[in-house]
């Protein structure tokens, strides 16, 4: 147990798979010497040695084929892309490779390797460093897809990524990697890749992941003061997609609401909407609502960038119409 | 340098290109009397690279491919059996019919896997190789893939890759003159262009007359034992010729003659050439083999034809491998 920010939580995963299995090693731009731009990896290299926390050159394709290839071979590698945003240029060899190969070989060869992808707005960075890109892995058969909202999900889930024997393609909220700690249980955490309930509430539903979650968590404190009730339901994984959390919930409150930051149009959480209008139509009382980003590349600057994504403002806005209907 | 290998040696390098020969030449027949269909991209004209170098490995090296990479796997021990099953699309086949002929895998013999992405195959090739250095063994991987692929980035980026964390890898070349309807020279240059490129990287790089089999498998074991003493990558460019069009449905007359290919063959053939050199060595012996070799390929057309088609629901299978993820499709939870 410790308290621990996101990125501090995401290390010690880091630290604890590689002290209990040698295959696990880190592999990405700055991640040794310099600990990672977002301070993930910091130290590491000093416990592990260059052997194991590989600083690698600028080549996102061959080190994502690289990667996937030692893992083939029984390695299991940790892919830092600095920013979610370069995984464009490793996008082949994950799509038509990490994800397929087991499928391809008919079961021969498996890719049990960890992509850490810090995305998201909200930190200036522009509108190559900014994008939420989470909605495209989501749509691929063969990847798993992460997206923590806490430190001690942080670090289960990235533990419990590290053990799997398929490609997950974990997405960090580079906003989230310094916020306020939390306990963090080393000893039992939740497994199974389910849904949590963040918040229990009567009236509405809303459905996020990552950092969307904790803007939710705020917009459903405002709406209480307007007599609603709001469960909030954090998806963690968008896939494997635990529909089963967001049904039982639907069933007790009626009306669902999904936020996330992606783009909004043809997004992972119009996949949940459009699931929901058909196998939840006799429970829903109420529209499905969707809070996405615009389709607009992501502005820097307060003003602009907030016109762009959801804000506790505008989930609360679409909560309060929903709760209302 | 004068050939070094024996008779016996040759005549087995020479059984590992009938066999690739017999099994297209097979697949070709088969396509044209509509007994399968889909892609097809021959190698026939170019075996000797793939036997070769294969015969310089062992079975626990491991080998990736492209899409022309049927010789690649016979070479390394697939059975014919298990290609042309592929081919058929029959559960008996290399990756239980799901692939076909670009898709080939058959990992209890080192044959990694083709792969249908032009240049894809070579980090995978890298970052095997790298493992299995860290696992402790000498074991090597090889890449092969066509003079096309280098001029794919992550062609570079992964020599960068091996060469900076000292991965055993081999890469080849197998530089056949075109890139679909690209013609090599005016790409890349004269044969031997593309391996100044990679030793200027500062990585051992050699180029070979891939018309004999001989000097492309001395040149190639040469390589390999370099590899497997210093545990670092090396380049072999091979410089071989695509007798067919790139792929069966091809129009190939539309960016050269029309007999083009079948020129080169008559005066290049270096299936040809072994079985002259091989009637002088060992008389009758060249001849036996071909007539093994159509027995093994004509059964396994056989079996191929009476294999069994895969049902609808091997569609779902191994999508993911963890256990729990084992499951498909659309999100139909209630
Ligand atoms: C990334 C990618 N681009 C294009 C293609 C289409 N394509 C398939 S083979 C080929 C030519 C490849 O030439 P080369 O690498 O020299 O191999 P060869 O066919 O000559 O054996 C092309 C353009 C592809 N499969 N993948
Ligand atoms: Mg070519």
């Amino acid at each position: 147990m410790a308290v621990l920010k996101f990125a501090e939580a995401i290390r010690a995963a880091l630290d604890h798979e590689m002290a209990e299995d040698p295959s696990v090693v880190l592999m990405g731009e700055e991640v040794g010497a310099l600990g990672g731009v977002f301070t993930v990896t910091k130290g590491l290299i000093d416990k592990y040695g260059p052997e194991r926390v590989m600083d690698s050159p600028i080549a996102e394709g061959a080190l994502a084929g690289f990667a996937a290839g030692a893992a083939t071979e029984g390695m299991r590698p940790v892919v830092e892309i600095m920013f979610s945003d370069f995984v464009m240029l490793a996008m082949d060899q994950l799509i038509n490779f990490a994800a397929k190969i087991h499928y391809m070989s008919n079961g021969q060869f498996s890719v049990p390797a960890v992509v850490r992808l810090p995305g998201g707005a909200g930190t200036n960075h522009g509108p190559q460093h900014s994008q939420a890109l989470e909605s495209w892995f989501a749509q691929t058969p063969g990847l798993v897809v992460a997206m923590p909202s806490t430190p001690s999900d942080a670090y289960w889930m990235m533990r419990e990524s590290i053990r799997l024997d398929d490609p997950v393609m974990f997405f960090e909220n580079k906003n989230l990697y310094f916020t306020a700690g939390e306990d963090v249980d080393f000893t039992e955490g939740p497994r199974g890749m389910r849904a949590a309930v963040r918040r229990e509430g009567a009236d509405l539903t809303v459905v996020s992941a990552g950092r969307m979650s904790g803007m939710c968590l705020e917009a459903a404190a405002t709406l209480e003061e307007s007599g609603y009730s709001c469960e909030v339901v954090d998806m963690r994984y968008l896939w494997p997609l635990d529909l089963e959390t967001v049904a039982a919930s639907v069933k007790k409150t009626s009306k669902l609401a999904v936020v996330y930051e992606a783009v909004q149009y043809g997004g992972w959480g119009s996949e949940i909407a459009a699931w929901a209008a058909r196998e939840l139509f006799t429970d829903l009382d109420g529209p499905v609502h969707r809070v996405g980003a615009h389709r607009v590349p992501i502005p820097v600057g307060v003003s602009l960038e907030e016109a762009v994504i959801p804000t506790p403002a505008t989930i609360h806005a679409s909560l309060l119409e929903l709760a209302k209907f | 340098m004068p050939p070094t290998i024996t008779p016996h040696q040759h005549l087995e390098l020479y059984r590992s290109m009938v066999l690739t020969r017999a099994v297209e030449t097979a697949i070709e027949r088969s396509h044209r009397a509509g007994r399968i269909s889909g892609s097809f991209h021959s190698s026939l004209g170019q075996e000797s690279c793939a036997a070769g170098v294969c015969a310089a490995l062992r079975s626990t090296d491991a080998v990736t491919s492209n899409h022309r990479g049927h010789g690649h796997a016979l070479a390394k021990g697939v059975t014919a059996d298990a290609v042309l099953a592929e081919l058929y699309k029959k559960t008996h086949g290399t990756s239980g019919g799901r692939g076909a002929s670009m898709h080939l895998h058959d990992r209890s013999v080192g044959f990694y896997g083709e792969t249908a992405i032009v240049g894809g195959g070579i980090p995978w090739a890298a970052g095997v190789a790298w493992a299995k250095k860290r696992a402790g063994t000498d074991d090597i991987a090889v890449s092969f893939g066509g003079d096309g692929a280098f001029a794919n980035g992550v062609f570079g980026e992964s020599l960068r890759l091996a060469k900076f964390w000292e991965a055993p890898c081999l890469f080849v070349c197998e530089n056949n003159g075109w890139a679909h309807s690209m013609p090599v020279e005016k790409m890349f240059g004269p044969p031997g262009s593309i391996t100044a490129m990679v030793r200027a990287m500062g990585i051992q790089a050699e180029h070979v007359d891939g018309r004999d089999v001989r000097a492309v498998h001395e040149c190639a074991s040469e390589l390999v034992q370099y590899i497997r003493r210093e545990g670092r990558p090396a380049f072999l460019e091979c410089v071989v010729y695509r007798v067919r069009a790139h792929s069966i449905n091809d129009a190939d007359y539309r960016y050269r003659p029309k007999d083009d290919g079948r020129q080169w063959l008559d005066a290049n053939d270096p299936i040809e050439a072994s079985r002259r050199e091989l009637d002088r060595a060992l008389p009758g012996r060249a001849a036996e083999v071909d007539r093994e070799i159509d027995e093994i390929v004509r059964r396994a057309v056989e079996r191929a034809e009476a294999g069994r088609t895969p049902t609808p629901a091997d569609a779902f299978k191994t999508v993911y491998a963890s256990e729990g993820l084992e499951w498909h499709g659309s999100v139909e939870v209630r």
